[in-house]
């Protein structure tokens, strides 16, 4: 590479002149130096950047809103019982034969809504222009039943009924059932949700108690069930002979 | 200490020495007050941009790494602060007030013919764009070669080429004329 130098450029900027900076400027440069020498590696500006006020008032809005959705959405939520589906009583009695052994505690009543009964809900109440679906539909009829059986499943005597039944019968069934039982624990029981018998499975345990001599427990059976289910077609076998 | 090279010096620095920071400010301290004073219009303007390099020098000493020539990176930040300088007020051409005379006497009609043919060369180079300025300003006081004026200044070899040539002919011009 040309040397890209001109000698006599050089020497005439060289007589424009030598300035140097002043001494004053010299000296605040030097101790500044000394002052940065002295505090390794502490920087002489501080950085801003991490340490704005804005990122800690961000942080603040966000977890506010945060809140504020979570509060909101949980205001949303519906009433169970107000748009609870109706499950048909064979179902229900299903449920409730499976869950029986569990005996879980639960506050609500045995005809709990299904998983999927609050998302339709909600959608329900966030458009409620549009029209319901036909499983939201509520048939009066169907409802007044479902509000007797909820009656009737709030007596007391209904689970003492249930128990009693189950204690009335022989051999290692009700044994095993007993035994299931949680104990002497008078206390939980109220908290545990009553148990809702299909009325086929009631039918049945009213046969075997007529096979079994019992006529007095069968009709009591019988008794409760007609009033449980003043609908349903009773066999004859099932009455007393 | 006093001959060791300049990123020897900066390491100490970095390392605690102030007396190794004391030995690189002598030793640049002239080149880059004029390439500064030479680059800016103000003198008032100029120190305080001077003092910013140094300061930035002084700052980043935790960082520095010797990747380069020590002047070429003195030179690079001196170039960033200028760069934001005349973002802020324009662009500005070096000042022709204080231009000293040499003290040698030729006599009143040399003295008015030297006077003169200085004016026009600092004329010359006020005229030239800022970055031919610089390139000029930057072999000339910092002596960096091609190469290190397009490192310095953030361009390519060719680019800084042309403008070193662009502005050693328009002085050369002037240096003839008179």
């Amino acid at each position: 590479m040309a040397d890209e130098r001109d000698p006599k450029v050089s020497q005439r900027y060289r007589e424009l002149g030598a300035e140097v900076p002043s001494r004053e400027l010299d000296q605040a440069i030097l101790a500044a130096a000394h002052r940065a020498a002295d505090k390794p590696h502490a920087p002489l500006v501080t950085p801003v950047g991490r340490h704005r006020w804005y990122f800690s008032l961000g942080a603040a809005a966000v977890i506010v809103l945060a809140v504020a959705v979570t509060y909101h959405m949980q205001q949303e939520v519906p009433d169970p019982d107000s748009v609870a589906v109706p499950a048909a009583p064979e179902e229900r009695a299903v449920d409730a034969q499976a869950k029986r052994p569990a005996e879980k505690p639960s506050p609500s009543v045995a005809p709990a809504p299904q998983p999927s009964a609050p998302e339709p809900a909600r959608e329900l109440a966030r458009e409620p222009a549009a029209p319901p679906p036909q499983v939201f539909v509520p048939d009066p009829e169907s409802q007044r039943q479902e509000r007797q059986r909820e009656l009737a499943r709030e007596a007391p005597g209904a689970r003492s009924d249930s128990v009693g039944a189950a204690a009335s019968r022989p051999g290692t069934a009700a044994q095993a059932e007993r035994r299931a039982e949680p104990g002497p624990a008078p206390a939980a029981k109220p908290m545990q949700a009553p148990v809702v018998e299909a009325p086929e499975r009631m039918l049945e345990r009213i046969v075997q108690l007529r096979k079994e001599g019992k006529h007095e427990e069968a009709d009591k059976l019988l008794a409760e069930f007609k009033r449980r289910y003043p609908d349903h077609r009773i066999p004859e076998n099932v009455v007393r002979p | 200490m006093a001959e060791a090279p300049d990123e020897q010096l900066m390491l100490a620095y970095r390392d605690g020495d102030a007396g190794a920071f004391e030995t690189l400010y002598a030793r640049h301290r002239a080149r880059l007050f004029r390439f500064v004073l030479r680059s800016i219009k103000s003198r008032a303007s100029a120190e305080e941009l001077y003092q910013e390099v140094w300061m930035r020098v002084i700052e980043a000493r935790a960082t520095y790494k010797p990747a380069a020539r020590f002047t070429t990176w003195l030179y690079a930040i001196a170039h960033n602060r200028m760069v934001d300088h005349w973002r802020r007020a324009g662009l500005n051409a070096v000042s022709l007030d204080g231009i000293d005379v040499p003290a040698d006497d030729p006599g009143p009609q040399r003295h008015m013919e030297g006077r003169e043919a200085l004016a026009r060369f600092a004329a010359a180079l006020e005229a030239l764009p800022a970055a031919q300025r610089e390139a000029f300003l930057l072999r000339e006081e910092a002596g960096l070669t091609v190469a290190e004026i397009a490192t310095a200044t953030g361009s390519n070899e060719e680019a800084a080429k042309s403008r070193l040539r662009y502005a050693l002919a328009k002085l050369k011009a002037a240096v003839v004329d008179g």
